[in-house]
């Protein structure tokens, strides 16, 4: 391992982390193929790396929101059961499964990835119907509201549909223990459309469970020597120092142009990595 | 402790539990820039080398006690939540925390066992 290895996988991260936090997208989908790409690491390596740095990066970003009172921590904890349960199996299913069948596993959430943000670039502005708690969510008090800054007032919203978006989790958390990246855009679609929380609720509901979920994946990566310190080292401090840049950034920048160019990025990136995977099958 | 000082300890622990495993991380990686020494290979998880290294000092060993503060931090957030919802008698998210934290560990039985 080479100094200037290691710096380009610092770099590679910090670029990762920086664009994760400008576009609001964990920054794992970007760096996993760079890695594996840029400096030739196995997809499994990149993979035990990212999800490292996503258990640092979720920390940091759950620890301000849980202090700004927007995460719902009791929805947080519920759904909680059925990522860190998905997160176990998905790394365990990681552990042997081909680097083949990990990079078109891989390419089709980058794919997915694309779609979600051209969804999202085109519904801004669409309205938000608060919906009441059902039956479950009733039972278990997972309604909840916060203070909202930018429209200065206090919002409620219940927790619909809550056993699909529990089932949806747990995919999340598959997803996440295989390829080594948070799932934040599995979980926050899944809290908003099929629950109808409120988006920065979801937003902040999803980075607060991350933390968790990633941790107990990484302990399977860990144990099977799928996490290189000296390149893990590099992209965890690389992910959170670009993040932090990001975050400071994004407060400032509106970017649809950005956003644009971002969704060709994963799509590159997610046909190369199909090409790559499929040819290797 | 109410809800609220739940959620300030909660996000007192994810900060410093993150910024302990980033001076660790630092400090091993700038170790390991120094000497070069690379002489406890990565990926050995027993028991034994976590706790003792070989040597302890070994740039790859300070590394991994880094990764294991960063990965402990979450766990540690529900393990006081899972108190907190007791001392409450909150029982149902007694309960749900207290099975999160069973996945947890089940996680390091698979992962370090």
């Amino acid at each position: 391992m080479t100094p200037q290895f290691i710096l380009a996988a610092l770099f590679i991260a910090l670029t990762s982390g920086f664009l994760g936090a400008l576009l609001g997208l964990g920054g794992g989908v970007v760096m996993v193929p760079l890695l594996v790409f840029l400096l030739d690491i196995p997809i499994h390596i990149a993979a035990g790396a990212s999800i490292v740095a996503v258990v640092a990066t979720s920390s940091v970003s759950a620890s301000v929101y849980v202090r700004d009172e927007i995460t719902n921590m009791r929805l947080g904890m519920f759904l909680e059961m059925a990522t860190t349960l998905g997160a176990i199996t998905g790394a365990s299913i990681m552990v042997g499964v081909s680097e083949s069948i990990l990079e078109t596993v891989f390419a089709l959430s980058l794919l997915y990835a694309a779609v979600i943000m051209w969804y999202q670039l085109r519904s801004t502005g669409r309205s938000w119907i608060p919906k009441e708690n059902d039956w479950l969510a009733n039972k278990l008090n997972l309604g909840s509201s916060y203070y909202d800054s930018a429209r200065d007032e206090n919002i409620d919203y219940g927790v619909s549909r809550s056993l699909p978006t529990f089932l949806v989790s747990y995919i999340a958390g598959i997803i996440s223990g295989l390829l080594g990246i948070g799932g934040g855009g599995i979980k926050v679609p899944a809290m908003n459309v099929v629950s109808s929380v409120p988006m920065k609720a979801a937003v902040a509901t999803s980075n607060f469970m991350i933390g968790v979920t990633a941790a107990a994946s990484a302990l399977v990566y860990i144990r099977n020597g799928f996490c290189d310190g000296f390149i893990t080292a590099p992209v965890v401090l690389g992910t959170l120092a670009g993040s932090f840049i990001g975050a400071k950034v994004a407060i400032k920048l509106r970017g649809v142009v950005l956003k644009k160019v971002f969704i060709v990025i994963l799509l590159v990136l997610g046909i190369r990595m199909l090409a790559s995977g499929v040819a290797g099958l | 402790m109410n809800v609220r000082q739940l959620e300030l300890f909660v996000s007192n622990v994810l900060r410093f539990g993150v910024m302990a495993s980033g001076i660790l991380i630092m400090f091993g990686l700038g170790l390991y820039m120094v000497t070069g020494d690379i002489s406890c290979p990565t990926g050995d998880s027993s028991l034994q080398w976590i706790l003792y290294g070989d040597p302890f000092f070994a740039p790859s060993h300070i590394l991994f006690l880094g990764f294991l503060t960063l990965v402990a931090t979450p766990l540690l957030r529900v393990a006081a939540s899972t108190l907190a919802y007791v001392v409450e008698k909150d029982w149902a998210y007694a309960a749900i925390t207290g099975f999160v934290l069973t996945v947890l560990l089940i996680g390091i039985v698979l992962g370090l066992g």
